[in-house]
């Protein structure tokens, strides 16, 4: 069974076709990494399965489970609210901007959903949080508030606060872009070491190093479609088609 | 000064801080409200909370005082035949608070809207509803960054509730208004006088407030 399914999915930004009939399947521990111009909607994409952009049509199933059908903007499928942030909290999501939440400490990061949302006592929560926080390499800085932390400190946080829901499937929305160039790395390992440890990731990115080494497949998109696809050596060191080429030759 | 006089000032001050303390109090909860209906999808709403702040801010508080005090009266008999209104007092507690919650839903609209789209997005990316992400991730940092636009609006209206004296009420202008018609300037002088210390100790407890909130940035 397929972690992440879509059919045929389009979206629109006023006139703007931006997904254009996009079909995608990921499978368990699949790390499936997603490359392409700006504004070639591999974002879009990845924001739409967790419903933070709605689909103008299409469907998405998640664990099998049609959790999504549109058409021309409107509800096929009518679906409890419940059910819904049930299904997004099982897609945990890392932002390229962080989005920590400043008035928070690193560890109240963590522990803010897990109380809220999963009701789990703050003891509970706590343990959780500093368990996260030291696999990410984040436990001394607990008690730290996001101002206090560098750009690739913030982002491991914010990969723990993501962990902290138990999710089944990570999104990455270009996880290191926003990050000086010393910073990558770290960010890298930790993820590395998700996929490792069987995590469904998708991501979006620019690292070819990440996507070659830890991808089980690559996604090239342009112009709201998928162009082309396979393994990562494959896509990277063979394209097919012209518009990869051309991208790979540009950002080398 | 006689006794008589400090007596009526303290008491005047009183219903000057009274009457502030009330509208602002009220003035948050209506304000509030107004701001989510300006911010919410329904064109009813938006229309409804637009109109009820173009009134209330483009009108001279006054006049909003009169037509609540003497005007209602008016249209109470127009329509039944006799004269019914609210009291002095009841009639300037809901000016007031009318008034304030007008500007205070600006205020707090501007807020919640400079809080950045990530916020709201991580919040539901983690499961949260859109009222747990309001509770506990929008509104807390939106509280930091209105306390000196609030600061402002609470000191302004600290002072115009002066405009209460055409209903004939004795709030600290009235108060001295009454006794410096007697021929001495000196009674308007306390006046100033009482209105600086109460604008300046809230000023100063608002500016702590501002510092223990902004102890994460």
């Amino acid at each position: 069974m397929s972690m992440i399914k879509t059919e045929n999915i389009h979206k629109y930004f006023g006139e703007n076709h931006v997904l254009n009939g996009v079909d995608l399947e990921i499978a368990k521990s699949e790390v499936v990494c997603v490359v392409g111009p700006s504004g070639s909607g591999k974002s879009t994409l990845l924001r739409c399965l967790n419903r933070l952009e709605r689909i103008t049509s299409g469907k998405i199933y998640i664990e099998g489970k049609l959790i999504e059908h549109r058409e021309s903007d409107k509800n096929i499928l009518k679906i409890d609210p419940k059910e819904v942030a049930k299904m997004c909290s099982e897609l945990g999501m890392v932002f390229q901007r962080f989005n920590l939440f400043p008035h928070k400490t690193a560890l109240e990061n963590v522990t803010i959903a897990q109380e809220t949302v999963k009701k789990t006592s703050k003891e509970i929560a706590e343990k959780i949080g500093l368990d996260l926080l030291e696999k990410v390499g984040m436990a001394e800085k607990a008690n730290e508030y996001p101002s206090r932390l560098s750009g690739g400190q913030q982002q491991r946080v914010a990969i723990a606060r993501a962990l902290a829901m138990e999710p089944k499937i990570m999104l990455f929305d270009e996880p290191t872009s926003a990050l000086d160039p010393e910073l990558v790395g770290g960010v890298l390992e930790i993820m590395k070491q998700l996929a490792l440890d069987g995590m469904t990731m998708m991501v979006v990115t620019h690292e070819m190093g990440f996507a070659r080494e830890v991808g089980s497949r690559l996604i090239f998109m342009d112009e709201g479609a998928i162009i082309e696809e396979g393994t990562p050596d494959e896509v990277f060191m063979n394209p097919k088609n012209d518009r990869t080429r051309d991208f790979f030759k540009s950002i080398l | 000064m006689t006794q008589a006089q400090i007596k009526a000032y303290v008491s005047g001050a009183g219903i000057t801080l009274s009457l502030t303390f009330v509208a602002i109090l009220f003035g948050m909860v209506l304000g509030l409200l107004l701001a989510f209906g300006r911010m919410s999808k329904s064109k009813t709403l938006q229309g409804i909370t637009w109109t009820y702040i173009w009134v209330f801010r483009g009108t001279p508080m006054m006049l909003q005082l009169m037509i609540i005090y003497f005007g209602i009266p008016l249209i109470s008999s127009a329509l039944f035949g006799r004269p019914m209104g609210p009291e002095r007092m009841t009639s300037a507690y809901v000016g007031l608070t009318l008034n304030t919650a007008a500007y205070l839903a600006e205020i707090f609209r501007a807020g919640i809207l400079s809080i950045d789209k990530g916020q709201l997005e991580a919040g539901k990316a983690l499961g949260m509803t859109n009222g747990q992400t309001m509770r506990k991730i929008i509104i807390p940092q939106t509280i930091r960054r209105i306390i000196p636009p609030f600061s402002n609006e609470f000191v302004m209206l600290l002072k115009d509730s002066s405009v209460v004296y055409i209903l004939g009420i004795g709030d600290l202008t009235r108060t001295s208004r009454q006794f410096a018609a007697q021929g001495e300037v000196k009674f308007y002088f306390i006046a100033g006088a009482i209105y600086l210390v109460l604008t300046t100790i809230f000023t100063v407890l608002f500016d702590r407030l501002e510092k223990k909130y902004a102890k994460y940035e």
